[in-house]
């Protein structure tokens, strides 16, 4: 039990950290003792106006389109990777198309580092001048997210018997009938499974909102965060409070989803 | 029926999101129709709340141009501004650019001068040119003859230190026991390694503070400059002049006359000595940059900060240094020539607001948000207008002397399209040199000033 | 019925090859033909052919080899411990008091942004004032320059994978766990053996396709690292925390913009990748899980 309470207390403080570092004075970020729970508390971080700040360009009021970007992207990410990688997770399980050249194919896509192939990327978007533009985004997130979202749809899938699809060939339903009749509602836990995981990933993802953007017509939150980044800026509360801003959503989504998370995340691997 | 439930719950769910993303793509988009001449305006973080100060004050003025400035990290500014100088896509219209990295965009930023002399209607008839600094209108402003840019913001580093326990009597006179003269701001490195010891408990018990100054040698950019501040001690002292000739604006400290590398020489290895050295009383000096040195000294841990003006803009408010004109005193950089920084505002060639964005950058260099800029956010100004103005002087009467003698004296990184590259690499080395993994230090320096030339085409 | 069925399989994966093949093989291609250049942008000069030039240089340079050492120490010693951490908290999280609550908060690392992670850390570590080295003093420990010297700074961003993933093995072990029919790991019991044999008997050789998954997974992501090189310690001191993706990043899109190089050194991660993953599963035989 004690253990428990160890492990619980590192996962923990960080987050309880840069959340208490949101509300604290500017005179509290860095002080000797650290100090672990503030005598008092302020809401100027958000506004940008401690230590030496004006307003302006640290208060959190900056941040609106930068969540819009977040938002809309993380959301169409989620979405549109969750019904190809079904669909494709279907050809895949009950057809076999492709065969394993094909799985492994799509399964090994998920091993692409980001960093090695964005350059080709922004020339690619530079091309059709699609760069600083959300679909682009969009676009890079969906290679990254529906590889591993395929993976878990084709092993939940697998769960689902046959027999059912049978059952509804004899009823003369085609196969795409089938799929949306009876294959997809009854993989839900899979499917909210996957979406969570895409909405994660892509809420966190950094390089490539990075370099594919340049102003706050696309640019998403991790790239917000780095206007307070190292050396020169010291606005630690602002950034404390941004990074609670960036932090909360996908965690409350995340929270409301672990159900389904549980649920869907076994990769089909357990057999009774 | 439970099935039939969990299918409409599925549709349910996917048309929500559909429906969501739709809406909020399409009304952004209907936003974004409707917006005036928007001039993006690229920043460090460092310029940017000036910079928004200023667009405020411009738009008011202004009101058919609106104006969004987007801070970025430094290490990212650089590569952004490169990308699109290549990509010539526009993507942004302004931006600050760091003073060494002039040779590399100049390519890409419209010529000022040339700009001005083709619309003259623009031109602002009360902007002075002779008003700027000699030296800050030439690096931050001109490459190869090209007008690059407008100086924004001057700046060379400064050491700041503790008014106060330098000039309480008891520690005056520990001092003057110990080292047999007075204490003052060191003038020398040698004197501040004397001073630094003074100051730090575990070489005197009797300090008030920690460690006897704060340094930043993290492995970043900041590095890179910090050096010079020790080389160029020596680089401009009558032999150091002597033996490798005058240091241009262009090619500056770290190379010789003839454009060689200079630092692999035995001034160059006693330079790192030196910082090795000090840096024994500082601390933390490999894990610390900007920020880590401004927390420091700013909660009394150590007595002396190389530092640039910013900090002092925060510093006001941390109760250690309250009242803090009695608290925090500004000296000449020891070696007496402190490493020039500092940005110029430039316009993108690329850019589909040119007009715009010239009557933005005009207004932005002007004598007005000059003074603005220091007033309120402590960035350095480029105007001799500013620095005489009684206003400010009452407000930092150290501008007079230790400003102007210091921007006069500065020295500087170079401004060539590879210094980015060069100084990358230095910094590896200098990196390692600190950590102590290159004992023979002039081996390590021979090797840099080879990579260097490599990179230079020789 | 049955030509219709193909025809309509195949349309099914249409949109993920043609997603994929647009933004992943024309890149690839790309990237193989610029590897062989020495090209780089900030000068846009011409493109001189080298061959394979690019890819010898690898060998030789320094701190590419160091790059992959950082690398290689990650996947020896993070990811082992996030495997027995992750594996141990689900064990014991299992049948716990409160485990709703627990396993929330034990989920919360992994949905933490990279980027907002590293900044919370960068305050933990902090040398003057941060609390890591306030706890440690309570321990008789003094003050570690955590960013500044080479071994701390590896130590801490081996901390921060482990902080950040473990939630994420412990979410899919634990998952299988419930998934196991309680009559199974009740009969386990019955049996005599304590929890911890019916742990090893019986349940474990049931997870093993999961462990492996999650262990090829977690692999590959450490292989990707870049987020929080670059948002804690920029790939300092020295060299110490380059991982291979920053290396690739610094080379190509920071400073260097050595476009050519940059190429040479992906294609090689991604063959190594490619190799490493493809032994693993045919190891793990995971074939056979996806019944192809």
């Amino acid at each position: 039990m004690v253990l428990a309470v160890f492990i619980l207390i590192f996962f923990l403080f960080p987050i309880y950290w840069l959340g208490i570092t949101a509300f604290k004075h500017s005179e509290d970020w860095f002080k000797w003792p650290p100090v672990l729970i503030p005598k008092s508390l302020t809401f100027n971080n958000f506004l940008g106006t401690e230590g030496g700040f004006f307003g302006g360009i640290a208060s959190i009021a900056t941040v609106v389109p930068y969540l819009r970007n977040s938002l809309i992207v993380a959301i169409a990410t989620a979405f549109i990777s969750t019904l190809i990688s079904s669909m494709a997770a279907y050809s895949i399980s009950r057809f076999k198309t492709g065969g394993i050249v094909f799985a492994n194919w799509i399964i090994s896509l998920r091993m692409l580092p980001p960093v090695a192939v964005i350059l080709p990327l922004y020339i690619f978007f530079k091309q059709f001048g699609m760069l600083n533009t959300r679909l682009a985004i969009i676009l890079c997130h969906l290679v990254f997210t529906t590889p591993l979202s395929t993976w878990i749809l084709i092993t939940f899938f697998k769960e689902i018997p046959k027999e059912m699809d049978e059952a509804s060939y004899v009823d003369g339903a085609s196969p795409l009938q089938c799929f949306f009749r009876i294959v997809l509602p009854l993989s839900a836990p899979g499917l909210a499974a996957v979406t969570t995981l895409a909405f994660i990933q892509s809420w966190g993802e950094f390089l490539i909102a990075l370099l594919l953007t340049s102003n706050s017509d696309a640019q998403t939150l991790p790239v917000y965060l780095g206007r307070y980044i190292t050396g020169f800026r010291i606005a630690w509360g602002p950034l404390a409070a941004a990074g609670l801003i960036v932090m909360i959503p996908v965690i409350v989504f995340s929270l409301l989803m672990q159900r389904y998370l549980i649920k869907g995340l076994t990769f089909g691997a357990v057999k009774g | 029926m439970k099935r039939k439930l969990l299918i409409l719950c599925t549709y349910a769910v996917c048309v929500f999101f559909a429906l969501g993303f739709v809406s909020l793509s399409f009304g952004s988009q209907k936003e974004e129709g409707k917006k005036a001449v928007t001039l993006n305006v690229l920043s460090s973080p460092d310029n940017a709340d000036a910079l928004a100060e200023i667009s405020k004050r411009f738009i008011r003025i202004n009101p058919d141009i609106k104006v969004e400035v987007s801070p970025v990290s430094w290490e990212v500014l650089y590569p952004q501004i490169l990308a699109d100088i290549n990509a010539k896509t526009g993507a942004f219209d302004v931006c600050t650019w760091d003073l060494m990295t002039a040779g590399s965009i100049a390519k890409g930023m419209l010529d000022l001068e040339k700009f001005a002399q083709e619309n003259p209607d623009f031109v602002d008839p009360d902007f002075n040119h002779d008003d700027f600094i000699p030296t800050a209108a030439y690096v931050y402003g001109k490459w190869e003859g090209k007008n690059i840019g407008y100086p924004f913001y001057g700046a060379t580093m400064f050491l700041f230190y503790r008014k106060d326990y330098f000039e309480e009597p008891m520690y005056q006179a520990a001092f003057e026991r110990m080292y047999g003269r007075k204490l003052s701001p060191p003038k020398t490195w040698e004197e501040a390694l004397e001073v630094t010891k003074f100051f730090t408990k575990s070489e005197n018990s009797m300090s008030p503070t920690e460690y006897g100054i704060t340094l930043m040698f993290p492995r970043s950019h900041t590095l890179f400059y910090m050096y010079i501040n020790w080389f160029a001690q020596m680089r401009r002292s009558s032999r150091g002049i002597a033996k490798y000739g005058d240091v241009s604006l262009d090619w500056g400290d770290l190379f010789t006359a003839d454009k060689k590398p200079a630092f692999n020489s035995p001034e160059g290895v006693k330079a790192m000595e030196m910082m090795m050295e000090i840096m024994q009383y500082s601390p933390d000096p490999l894990g610390s940059d900007y920020g880590e040195t401004y927390e420091a000294f700013g909660h009394g841990i150590a007595a002396m900060c190389p530092s640039w003006t910013a900090v002092l803009s925060g510093w006001k408010d941390l109760p250690e240094l309250s009242p803090i004109n009695d608290k925090v005193g500004v000296a000449v950089i020891p070696g007496g020539h402190p490493v020039s920084g500092g940005w110029g505002l430039g316009i993108n060639d690329a850019s589909k607001h040119k007009e715009a964005a010239f009557r933005f950058v005009q207004y932005a260099t002007n004598t007005e948000s000059d003074k603005l800029q220091w007033m309120q956010f402590r960035i350095g100004p480029t105007r001799f207008s500013v620095l005489k103005d009684p206003e400010v002087l009452a407000d930092s009467p150290w501008m007079e002397g230790v400003y102007a003698y210091s921007l006069e004296n500065a020295s500087h990184r170079p401004r060539i399209p590879a210094e980015p590259k060069l100084e990358d690499i230095m910094v590896g080395t200098l990196s390692e040199i600190l950590l102590g993994n290159k004992p023979n230090i002039a081996d390590a320096l021979d090797k840099l000033a080879m990579e260097w030339n490599k990179i230079l085409g020789r | 019925m049955h030509k219709q069925k193909k025809l309509i399989a195949l349309l099914l994966i249409l949109p993920i090859v043609l997603l994929f093949a647009g933004l992943t093989i024309f890149p690839f291609l790309y990237m193989i033909y610029m590897s062989m250049h020495d090209y780089d942008l900030s000068e846009s000069t011409e493109w001189n052919f080298i061959g394979l030039r690019n890819y010898t240089d690898i060998f030789k340079d320094e701190l590419a080899i160091s790059s992959v050492h950082f690398t290689a120490l990650l996947i020896f010693i993070a990811l082992p411990i996030e495997m027995v951490l992750g594996m141990f908290i689900a064990w014991l999280f299992r049948d716990m008091a409160g485990e709703k609550i627990i396993r929330s908060t034990a989920l919360l690392p992994m949905m933490v942004p990279p980027v907002v992670a590293g900044i919370a850390w960068k305050m933990l570590f902090n040398y003057n004032f941060g609390p890591l080295n306030y706890f440690l003093s309570f321990l008789g420990i003094e003050k570690i320059s955590w960013l500044g010297n080479e071994f701390f700074a590896r130590t801490g961003l081996i901390v921060i994978d482990v902080w950040q993933w473990t939630p994420f093995v412990f979410l899919v072990i634990y998952s299988g766990l419930m998934s196991i029919p309680k009559e199974l790991s009740d009969a386990a019991k019955v049996d005599g053996a304590n929890p911890f044999k019916a742990l090893l008997r019986v349940e474990m050789p049931i997870l093993m396709p999961l462990i492996s998954t999650v262990l090829i997974i977690r692999m590959i992501d450490i292989l990707k690292l870049f987020d929080i090189v670059f948002m804690v310690t920029w790939g300092g001191p020295g060299h110490a925390t380059h991982s291979f993706s920053y290396y690739i990043y610094k080379v190509g899109l920071s400073y260097g913009w050595n476009v050519g190089y940059a190429s040479a050194l992906s294609i090689l991660l991604l063959i190594v990748v490619i190799i490493l993953v493809n032994i693993l599963m045919r190891i793990l035989r995971i074939r056979e899980l996806l019944e192809l």
